[in-house]
Formats: structure tokens, sequence, C-alpha cells
């Protein structure tokens, strides 16, 4: 495609689906602007405060904690989830001996492990990110699973055939052909890790963005609250964007394939895919 | 299009590929299927046979057991004087369904080069070589694209690359051309005889076409029957310099494929 033809497919594709939040967001706006009630503050005033918070005041800094942790969080549970994932999708008897473990573990709300942890290991940042990582660990590790086990017999025939060494097999077969599914689960990973996040700050905090929702709840600084609350949302959406961008520049091979040999299901939203493009 | 003078070297074939009585058997006990039993066969340095079969007379088994994929459940492979239990460094296969066996997220020249990179070859060596035996192939100009890209003809092509770039003397091809159009086929048969002459490999071909095996071998090995075995072998005679039209146009060319036709018809009918 030429850059013209690009951006014209990214400006349709903005159009269609953008049209009605901006819609909405305008109706919030003129809806609210005269508003005086104490608990429904003018969106312009919550953006106001958000800006507010973001260039002078400490919501920047909070923001920045939270980020970091998240971000770590989901590092270790990419990183533990694809390992354990090709373990176990590789080797068929230890996967049906940890199966019952891992059904437990994922049935389990993680947000139930909170309060154990905290009281464990404390207020800091690495329980916070531990916590992160405990939730995001499973989609990835499960979905990891599921790609290894897609690989077909004859990829990894051929790998045999040619005498090619375990760790080569796992570095440029096992982990390219199950990438699609690990990414899929990245991204669910992601929106657990954002819960996490914030009730992890919640529970046990002295900073951090969910600490600064709560804490502006109960000191009634309503607009402040409404001013973290529209950051965490947009927070999340940017960080799945940038994810979707990060899947696209690294699986061309997967993507630019014809849609019906692509193996797995890969929902890809047709505006994000646009912007990541 | 011709391959290196070193590369002919390092790949001709100097020892044979023999089977003795082998049998396979999937499954245990009563509900055990036997699909090959005492099947003999030799196949000499720079030999090109083809085997043929009907379907499901157990040629891919067979294959796989010379391959080493597939341990022999009764008697032995052998390559010289090594038993073939598992996959060999002087044995090179070419799959049926080059759509399986090509990686989609490697480059062309990564996939020809893939063996090597398993050997521990240094990069840019793999790349040279990985191009050399694309041009051996009559591939130029398509190694930074990706398999899936390439037509199928192009892309068994690269399968054979690969296996050529693994530098055995043996190569194992199972019905290579079996999902290709005409013209491909032609294409590629020409390219594996000249192939075969040019590094002196020797090639085992398994094929469902009667055609395709009596062009291509200097023996056509014939398996019929349940469990399968070896009910003919077929001397060519035809000498190395084959013709897609001449050849198939002379009368002994006729007589041959009758001849095997004939074989597997009465194989067939004796189960």
């Amino acid at each position: 495609m030429t850059m013209r033809q690009r951006f014209l497919t990214f400006a349709r594709a903005a159009l269609v689906q953008l049209w009605l939040p901006v819609v909405l967001i305008a109706a919030w706006w003129i809806a609210s602007s005269s508003s005086t009630s104490f608990y429904f503050p003018p969106l312009s005033a919550i953006l106001a405060d958000l800006w507010q918070g973001l260039t002078g005041g400490d919501l920047l800094s909070a923001t920045g904690y939270s980020l970091r942790n998240l971000l770590l969080g989901l590092l270790v549970a990419l990183v533990a989830g694809v390992a354990v994932g090709v373990l176990l999708g590789l080797n068929k008897a230890v996967e049906a001996a940890t199966r019952p473990m891992l059904d437990y573990a994922r049935a389990v709300p993680h947000v139930a492990f909170v309060p154990v942890i905290i009281v464990a290991l404390g207020l800091g940042w690495l329980p916070k990110v531990l916590l992160i990582a405990l939730g995001c660990v499973w989609p990835i590790l499960l979905n990891t699973v599921d790609g290894v086990r897609g690989i077909s017999p004859q990829v990894l025939e051929c790998t045999r055939a040619y005498r090619i060494p375990l760790r080569l097999v796992v570095r440029r077969v096992v982990l390219p052909a199950c990438a699609p599914q690990a990414f899929a689960g990245l991204r669910v990973a992601l929106q657990v890790g954002m819960v996490m996040l914030i009730v992890s700050e919640m529970y046990g905090s002295t900073t951090g963005i969910g600490f600064f929702v709560l804490q502006s709840g109960e000191n009634y600084a309503v607009t402040d609250t409404w001013a973290g609350t529209v950051l965490i949302g947009g927070l999340g959406y940017l960080l799945s964007l940038v994810l979707l961008a990060a899947e696209q520049l690294s699986l061309g091979w997967y993507f630019q394939r014809q849609p019906a040999r692509r193996r797995g299901a890969v929902r890809v939203p047709s505006t994000e895919r646009a912007v990541a493009s | 299009m011709t391959v290196s003078a070193q590369a002919l070297r390092a790949s001709a074939a100097d020892r044979s590929l023999v089977v003795e009585g082998l049998g396979k058997s999937y499954g245990e006990g009563e509900g055990a299927h036997e699909v090959l039993a005492e099947l003999d066969l030799r196949v000499d340095p720079g030999e090109l046979v083809c085997i043929v079969g009907p379907s499901g007379a157990g040629k891919t088994t067979l294959l796989r057991c010379l391959a080493g994929l597939m341990p022999a459940t009764t008697g032995r492979v052998r390559y010289g004087e090594t038993t073939v239990s598992r996959p060999q460094a002087e044995i090179a296969v070419v799959f049926q369904d080059y759509r399986g066996s090509l990686m989609p997220w490697m480059r062309v020249r990564d996939n020809v080069a893939f063996p090597l990179e398993g050997r521990g070859v240094g990069k840019a060596e793999r790349r040279a070589r990985a191009e050399e035996y694309l041009a051996a192939v009559g591939l130029t100009g398509v190694s930074e694209k990706y398999p899936w890209q390439l037509s199928g003809g192009m892309q068994q092509r690269v399968a054979i690359a690969r296996a050529l770039a693994y530098s055995a003397p043996v190569l194992l091809m199972d019905e290579p051309f079996g999902s290709l159009d005409a013209q491909t086929r032609f294409d590629l048969e020409d390219l594996t005889h000249r192939l075969r002459a040019e590094l002196g490999v020797t090639i085992v071909l398994v094929t469902h076409d009667i055609d395709e095996a009596a062009y291509l071998g200097d023996r056509v090995v014939v398996l019929a029957g349940s469990p399968a075995t070896v009910v003919d072998t077929v001397e060519i005679g035809l000498g190395s310099e084959r013709d897609q039209l001449r050849t198939k146009a002379d009368p002994r060319f006729a007589e041959l494929r009758g001849r095997i036709l004939t074989e597997i018809r009465s194989g067939r009918d004796a189960v």
C-alpha cells in the first residue's frame, strides 16, 4: 500500500469507530458543563484537574510508580508464562500432572491473593509486582501451551529429520510458532494486570494511581477521583494499543499471510489494527 | 545453474542403503496392523530408485523407516554398516507437504540454512551456502521472501534446496511432486534428475505416479499386498539422459509402465 492509501484506510477505520466515542464525550462535556452536583463535576473541571495533576501535582509520579509496577509484573509473567508454557507444551506427562493445579490456579480470583501477599510481604513495590505477575501469568501460560500443542507434527518431524538440536528447535521453531497465541495471552494479561495493579494499590499502598483514586475519594476530592479514574481508563487503552503495535511489528509473517491460513483465533479490532499498521 | 565442485564432493554417495527383512506394525497384540513385511531393498551409491505402490501400501512408512524417523518392528535398515534407527547426518528428507515442513516465520534463505544452523555453521557461510543451493534448484531473488509468498512448485524447490544444503549423500523424497500441477511436476522431475547427475547423490523417491517412477528411476521397486512387500524390481534401462517428450514417447517406456501397472494391479487383486 502507498502512504496515501494507508492513510485513507486508517482514516476511514478511525472515522467509523471513533464517531460514537467522540459524540458521547461531547455529550458528557455539554451535559455536565453547568453541573453543580458535588459528585458529578463538569468534565471540563475533571480534565483541568487531570492536566494540573499530571503537570504540577503528584499524579504524575503516582502514575509512573504504577506503570513501572505494571510493566515489571507483565514482564515477569511473560517470561515465566512462556518458559513454563513451552515446557508443558512439549512434555505431555508434565502437562497432565500439572493440569489440575493450573485449572485451580486459574479458577481462583487473583484479587483474593492481595491481602495474603501484602500481609506477608509488606507495602513496597515488590509484592505489587508479584501480585500483578500472579494474575497475568495464567492467560500467557495457558495460551502458550495451546500454541505449542498446535505446532504441526510435520514441522517437528522435519526438525527431527534434520537433527536440529533441542535448544535451537525451541528458539527457532517452538517460540516463533507459539508467539501469536502467547501475544493473545499477553493482551488478556494486560487487562488482568490493570485490575491487579489498582486493587493492590487500593488495599495497601502509600502511592500509585490506585491509591490516588482511593485517597481522593475518601477525602471527598471528587474531581481528583474522577480525574484518576479517567486516567486509568486512558492508560489501559493506550497500553493495549502499544501492545497491538508491538504484535504487528514482531509477527509480520503471521499477519501478512492470507487470513485463512492463520491458526488460532487472535481477534484484532479494526481500528486498533489500523492504528498499529 | 550448476552446483559448485566443493558441494559436489561434499555430498557424493559412497555407501549403500540396505533394507533387510524389514517389517513394520502399528499397535501391538491382536489389534496390531501390519503394514510392511519381509521387505528387502538395496540402493547403491548414486542410484535413483523409485518406490511405487497403490495408496495405503505403506510407501510413506517405508520412507520414514529409511529416514530413521520410525523404528522397524522387525529386520533393519542400514546405511553402509550403520544401523539406521534414528535420523542420520547422511540422510536428508524432502517431505510430501512442503507447506507443513517449511517454517512460515523464517525467510526462504533461513529455511534453507536451518539444517546448517543445527550443525553450528557460522552465519555468513550459512547464508552463502543457502544462496548457492537456492540457485542450484533454479531459485534466485527469493531468499528474502517468506515461503508462503511463493507458489507450490517454488516452495518444493526451497524444500529440495534445504535438503541439499544438509549436504547428505542420500536424499529421500516422499511423494514430493504429488500436489503440483503437471508442468511444474515435469520441471521438478528434470531438476531431480539433474541434481543426481551433478551431485552424485543417492535418491530414493516414493510416488504413486507410475509415469513419474518410470521416467525418473534407474530402478523402480513395486510394493504391493497387505502387508506390503516388494513384488518386483524393474530395471528401467532408458539411460541417464531423459526427456519429457522423447522418453515418454519411447516404446520401451510404454512397455515398462505397462509392466509396473500390471504388477500393482495383480498385487492389489491378490489381497
